[in-house]
């Protein structure tokens, strides 16, 4: 049946541009999803890719100068369980922590002590992070910090 | 008040378990009285839930914060109406609203089917009353709304300031009416592939239950896309987050459907592919929610993690599984006799509409789970930004564009290059020519350059398709062109709604190309007197001003805008703070124009020096995607309009004429 062949063959060509698009853009646009102890693992192999960092704010590391629009905190892991509010650093050896530097771009709002970030970045020097892009997780429900007004309100 | 809550849930679960039992048992037995006990018992779970509703609302408004989703989502200073919307604020009230939805076009379906549609009628509402089981065994034994706490707090701790927007309160509930109201399309599915009533019945039947789902999904998206634009404050509406993508695939796929349903009911093809889209829209409702409660994929939206996620999950595969099988069980009795003729069809143009639409889903839907595939597979976390999807899905935008302005014009079953030139010569001659003079002007950016031909090709079409219409009812009767027009469109609503629904979505493509390719953004900090400029227009800070009240704090800058030295705008860019919640927010300011928005973000302030530090993007053509958008929903209701024809059918197929009979004929317009 060449008719239906020919229509077999379209539809065929049409999927396969879909799929050659999918592999070309994957191949050109993905970065590593990291946390912050995996990248301390990997870091001499990561040095200047772009990366994904998942990790959580050092409580009173935020240091924000509105004037230049430069953001500068401290980030630790995720503790193991999502749901545990106090925050133990993984006790074995030296506290995994990095810098994150982030320079133009206004403050998110939702970023303060112990949130949950999302960094996008390169590693500049070890345990540095130059970050593009500082995403705060934005919970649909949050347990406000009960010690007081977070010191940055601007 | 609460216990009232508990039980009103508790029996809604009893009904619907009942109205399953009585619906199956009553259609294989053939007993009228126990199906219409079925209906009663819908209709009694309807108001069960309603009655769980209004328990919630009522311990919303009194801040009753012995419950404890009232303690977490509200607080006393929380303005009354976002009190109300803190209903779908947080997980518990937004399952218990998607339960209230699916009663409530339940019971709508139950009394428009009760005296037709007799035999797939008490097997979809059997299918409905399963999914509402679903929900209602959440609500009653993993998610409770009306838990309540040991210790009742002082105040709540408030709903997000985030989601204290106009754009919020509506955004959630129009979404969750498109993913619901995408059920009853399904359960029809369901039960003609049960009942092996399959001819295209079913379709005709939850026609304008399809468009009522696509009408809501559509605004859900551009509400959300709003909102993102005018609350997140970086300037764009749309970031391809999961949770965003969540809410794009399922339109995508119900636009798909109601493309392809046209050529089943027209030309008695692809009958399985319309029954897999359906399946596949109604199973990204549930992927959607999934994925956004599950904590599987990280957004930056987490919504708070629950252990929601594997009983979805599970609900999802049971639901592919069990409808797969029914699918396949009844494969043999879907073969078509007609088949594609040629690819200069109208069936061509639609089934590669078809095949782009799935092709921006499946991408959306690979971009999206990327990150855990490739953790399965290679054991590392990959993930694609938004890079990934404008890569993807531009040139297939391009493409169903282009097909968007060739289906209307083009003849069912075969065409000849002759007819084709005649009918495609002016929409050519006016996109080419919008090209040139775009070129000329200085735009040489080769894929804005492309998307604004095509842009103008598909409304050139469009008038095409009117001016026909028009001209052809002019030979008929005598009447003055504007009269012919409205008439035109009121006897064949669901086409002309269709073109009208097309120049909404051209809208929003021009809007989309402009605001993603020549956008531009300045940041400045600037002492009060100073002043800067962006594009055409003159930025002069004159000093910060704060209040409070006992909700929030605001801090809020003057920024005196001229273009050309006078003055068109006074902008008042601000940062809130809000107390209960202890959260920061940003206020920004827009001006919006359909050539540029001019979108103002107080980026940080010293009090002291009075200096500010602003950014600044303007952004063309974005006011023509909020603008498509209301054309859509213009469209949308021209559509969905009740047609005397369509009325006469209905009426028809009540006093028991033949199965087969055609609804609403679609006119067969001049040239074809």
């Amino acid at each position: 049946m060449p008719r239906k062949l020919r229509f077999v063959i379209g539809v065929g060509l049409m999927m396969a541009a879909v799929a050659y698009l999918i592999t070309t853009a994957i191949r050109s646009t993905s970065e590593y999803y990291l946390t912050v102890n995996e990248v301390r693992a990997r870091e001499s192999e990561l040095a200047g890719q772009s990366l994904r960092v998942a990790g959580r704010v050092k409580p009173g590391t935020i240091r924000w100068d509105p004037a230049t629009l430069t953001l500068e905190f401290t980030m630790m892991p995720l503790p193991r369980a999502e749901d545990d509010a106090a925050v133990e650093p993984v006790a074995t050896g030296a506290p995994v922590l990095f810098d994150v530097i982030a320079r133009g771009e206004p403050k998110p709002d939702m970023l303060a002590d112990n949130r949950d970030v999302i960094v996008e970045g390169r590693l500049s020097a070890p345990a540095r992070l130059n970050a593009s892009q500082v995403l705060t997780k934005c919970p649909s429900k949050y347990i406000p910090d009960k010690k007081g007004i977070p010191d940055n309100k601007g | 008040m609460p216990l009232l809550g508990q039980l009103a849930l508790a029996l809604a679960l009893i009904l619907a378990l009942y109205s399953i039992g009585a619906n199956v048992y009553g259609v294989r037995r053939d007993l009228p009285d126990l199906i219409a006990s079925a209906r009663h018992a819908i209709w009694a779970m309807c108001a069960m839930v309603t009655i769980a509703m209004l328990v919630l609302w009522t311990g919303l408004l009194r801040s009753d914060f012995s419950l404890e989703y009232v303690a977490s989502y509200s607080s006393t200073t929380l303005p009354t109406i976002y009190k109300i919307t803190a209903l779908w604020g947080g997980q518990q009230g937004s399952l218990l609203f998607w339960t209230w939805l699916l009663s409530i076009f339940s019971s709508i379906v139950a009394w428009q089917n009760r005296r037709r549609n007799l035999e797939i009628a008490p097997w979809a509402l059997a299918v409905m009353a399963g999914v509402a089981i679903f929900f209602l065994a959440m609500l009653n034994f993993v998610t409770r709304p009306f838990a309540i706490l040991a210790t009742i707090p002082a105040q709540g701790t408030d709903l997000n300031p985030l989601l204290q927007n106009y754009w919020m309160s509506i955004h959630p509930p129009s979404l969750y009416t498109g993913y619901v109201s995408a059920t009853v399309p399904f359960a029809f599915a369901a039960a003609a592939l049960i009942t092996r009533r399959l001819d295209d019945s079913w379709i005709r039947t939850t026609r304008r239950w399809a468009i009522f789902s696509w009408f809501f999904l559509t605004l859900g998206n551009l509400f959300g896309a709003r909102w993102a634009y005018e609350v997140l404050g970086w300037g764009g509406y749309w970031a391809w987050d999961p949770v965003e993508n969540a809410a794009f695939m399922p339109w995508l796929v119900m636009t798909a459907y109601l493309h392809s349903v046209m050529i089943q009911e027209r030309k008695d093809m692809l009958k399985v592919w319309n029954l897999v889209l359906i399946g596949m829209a109604f199973g990204l409702t549930l992927f959607g929610t999934f994925i956004t409660r599950s904590g599987v994929i990280s957004s930056v939206h987490s919504f708070t993690q629950s252990g929601l996620g594997p009983y979805f999950l599970s609900f999802l595969i049971t639901i592919a599984v069990l409808y797969s099988a029914l699918l396949i069980w009844r494969v043999k009795d879907l073969r078509s006799p007609a088949e594609f003729e040629s690819y200069l069809s109208r069936e061509a143009a639609f089934l590669f509409n078809n095949l782009a639409l799935i092709g921006i889903a499946f991408a959306v839907f690979w971009g999206t789970l990327f990150p855990v595939l490739s953790e399965a597979v290679r054991g590392v976390k990959i993930t694609v930004g938004p890079p990934f999807f404008n890569r993807v899905n531009a040139p297939l935008a391009l493409g169903l564009i282009f097909l968007m302005g060739v289906g209307p014009l083009i003849a069912w079953r075969r065409t000849t290059p002759r007819n084709l030139a005649r009918s495609f010569a002016a929409p050519v001659f006016f996109g080419v020519a919008t090209g040139l003079c775009a070129f000329a002007v200085g735009l040489h950016q080769w894929y804005a350059l492309t998307a604004f031909s095509l842009a103008a090709f598909v409304l050139g079409t469009i008038l095409v398709e009117f001016r026909r219409g028009v001209s052809a009812r002019g030979h008929l009767v005598a009447e003055p062109p504007a009269r012919a027009l409205v008439n035109l469109v009121a006897k064949n609503n669901r086409r002309y709604g269709g073109y009208i629904i097309h120049v909404g979505v051209i809208f929003a493509f021009i809007g989309i190309v402009g605001s993603s390719f020549f956008k531009t953004e300045v940041k400045r900090s600037v002492k009060s007197g100073e002043s800067f400029s962006i594009g055409p227009y003159e930025l002069r800070y004159a000093g910060l001003d704060s209040s409070e009240t006992p909700h929030l704090e605001t801090v809020r800058a003057k920024l005196i805008v001229t273009r050309a030295g006078r003055e068109v705008a006074a902008m008042e860019p601000a940062k809130l703070f809000y107390k209960a919640a202890q959260q920061p927010a940003t206020d920004v300011a827009i001006r919006s124009t359909p050539a540029a928005d001019l979108y103002v973000v107080l980026a940080g302030f010293d009090e002291a020096s009075a200096t500010a530090t602003f950014q600044v993007f303007l952004t063309p053509l974005v006011f023509w995607i909020w603008l498509g958008g209301l054309v859509m929903a213009l469209g949308t209701v021209v559509a969905m309009w009740p047609n005397v024809r369509e009325r006469a059918a209905i009426a028809a197929s009540v006093r028991g004429r033949a199965a087969d009979d055609r609804f609403a004929p679609q006119p067969a317009s001049g040239g074809r």
